[in-house]
């Protein structure tokens, strides 16, 4: 489906339209519950969750045009962020397993092998032009809403050295895509 | 772009950079949604790396949910009370605010939650109900605009909202926005309403998923509190 297809399922859903909802909802969960089962990696919590980011995207698709997003990045940065407010949650209830996931390898898991060289997106490109460490924080961060405190005791360096790993990193990512 | 320029707008990508990826503290993520509201460039920095980071999706295989979810998802979408049409006045005149109250609803609790209340907060708050199964404290930092919140006690129902209303005075209750998940929140006042903050009231409203569709509390108001200097 189109670009345009989606955007105007979205603009129909916005007039209470609910066979648009349910073409919008067949042409996109399974993009975002993927994006969610990567995000919270446990079936029932991801259902539960593709469920209510349906339910916000119903009760926000009014908004849609004044962010200036494209549609499927609009739909997809709703999935991501409703799934890292879930695992931030998980997270500060059990802190227990937190200590398990910082004893693991930080090295990049295997969904950065899934991207062949031709369909590299401008962003896979960019994040071969950082350190491996810098890229894999950045990673973090929006796939697994890890914070700085989280992040810098994954990668074991002071809180300030991966503020300024993240801060140059940002800087470098934007003036490569800007080329 | 000037040589002065440079390093501000070099700070103002990161800021934007950082606010996409939930790595603010809550402090600045209330202040870069005022922010927001008044410089366009910055909403075209935080587009930007909306649309740049969601590229790490591009390589997530999409997985067919199971077909009970529909039904469900429909059946919470009848739960809620007629919705009011969008019309293009709303869009045109409400531009600004209607995307800082999405940005709240897609970015609300995605700063690093270890945030605590300020400590010398302006105004304070504590929205109880009277038998204590809600209990929220709120604490408003004058300098920054920035309300939080710490959810001590209580949950939205089950497939429920809980929204919270500023009473200013004698005016109608007017939105603050939804409560995320998260048990400590902060969020930007919009300028216009902080002069009623004194004096005024927050309330908690029990709304649908996504908060009162007309603009109004439409559910049972579950708690309240007075706002006082601290």
């Amino acid at each position: 489906m189109g670009v345009e297809e989606i955007e105007n399922l979205i603009a129909r859903c916005a007039t209470g339209d609910r066979a648009a909802f349910r073409g919008l909802y067949s042409a996109t969960s399974a993009k975002l519950f993927g994006v969610l089962l990567r995000v919270l990696d446990e079936r029932a919590e991801a259902e539960d969750a593709l469920q209510d980011v349906y339910v916000k995207i119903w009760h926000n698709a009014g908004r849609y045009r004044a962010n200036g997003l494209s549609p499927m990045t609009w739909l997809i940065t709703i999935a991501r962020n409703h799934g890292i407010d879930r695992l931030r949650r998980r997270r500060e209830a059990q802190p227990g397993l937190d200590q398990a996931e910082a004893m693991s390898d930080p090295a990049p898991g295997p969904e950065t092998r899934l991207i062949a060289a031709s369909e590299q997106t401008r962003l896979v490109g960019c994040f071969g032009e950082l350190e491996r460490d810098r890229a894999e924080a950045v990673r973090r961060a929006y796939l697994q809403g890890e914070t700085y405190a989280e992040l810098a005791a994954r990668f074991d360096v002071p809180l300030n050295t991966m503020r300024t790993w993240l801060r140059r990193s940002l800087l470098k990512l934007r003036e490569c895509l800007s080329r | 772009m000037s040589v002065e320029d440079q390093p501000e707008r070099d700070k103002d990508i990161v800021l934007a950079g950082e606010y996409t990826l939930g790595l603010l503290s809550a402090d600045a993520a209330a202040a870069f949604e005022a922010r927001l509201v008044h410089e366009p460039q910055l909403r075209v920095l935080y587009a930007a790396w909306s649309e740049d980071l969601a590229g790490m999706t591009d390589g997530i295989a999409p997985v067919a949910p199971p077909a009970h979810l529909a039904a469900r998802i429909e059946a919470r979408l009848d739960g809620a009370a007629p919705r009011r049409r969008v019309g293009l006045g709303w869009l045109l005149g409400g531009l600004a605010a209607a995307s800082v109250a999405l940005l709240l609803a897609l970015n609300a609790g995605l700063f690093d939650p270890g945030l605590r209340l300020p400590a010398d907060p302006a105004l304070v708050a504590q929205i109880a109900a009277e038998d204590g199964s809600l209990r929220v404290a709120a604490a408003y930092d004058g300098d920054s605009g920035a309300l939080y919140l710490d959810r001590q006690a209580g949950v939205a129902a089950p497939g429920r909202a809980l929204e919270l209303w500023l009473i200013a005075g004698d005016a109608a209750p007017v939105s603050l926005g939804v409560l995320p998940e998260a048990g400590r929140a902060a969020l930007a006042v919009p300028e216009e309403l902080r002069a009623g903050l004194e004096g005024g009231v927050l309330a908690i409203s029990d709304e649908p998923p996504g908060g009162s569709p007309t603009g109004a509390p439409t559910g049972a108001v579950l708690a309240v509190g007075p706002i006082t200097a601290s």
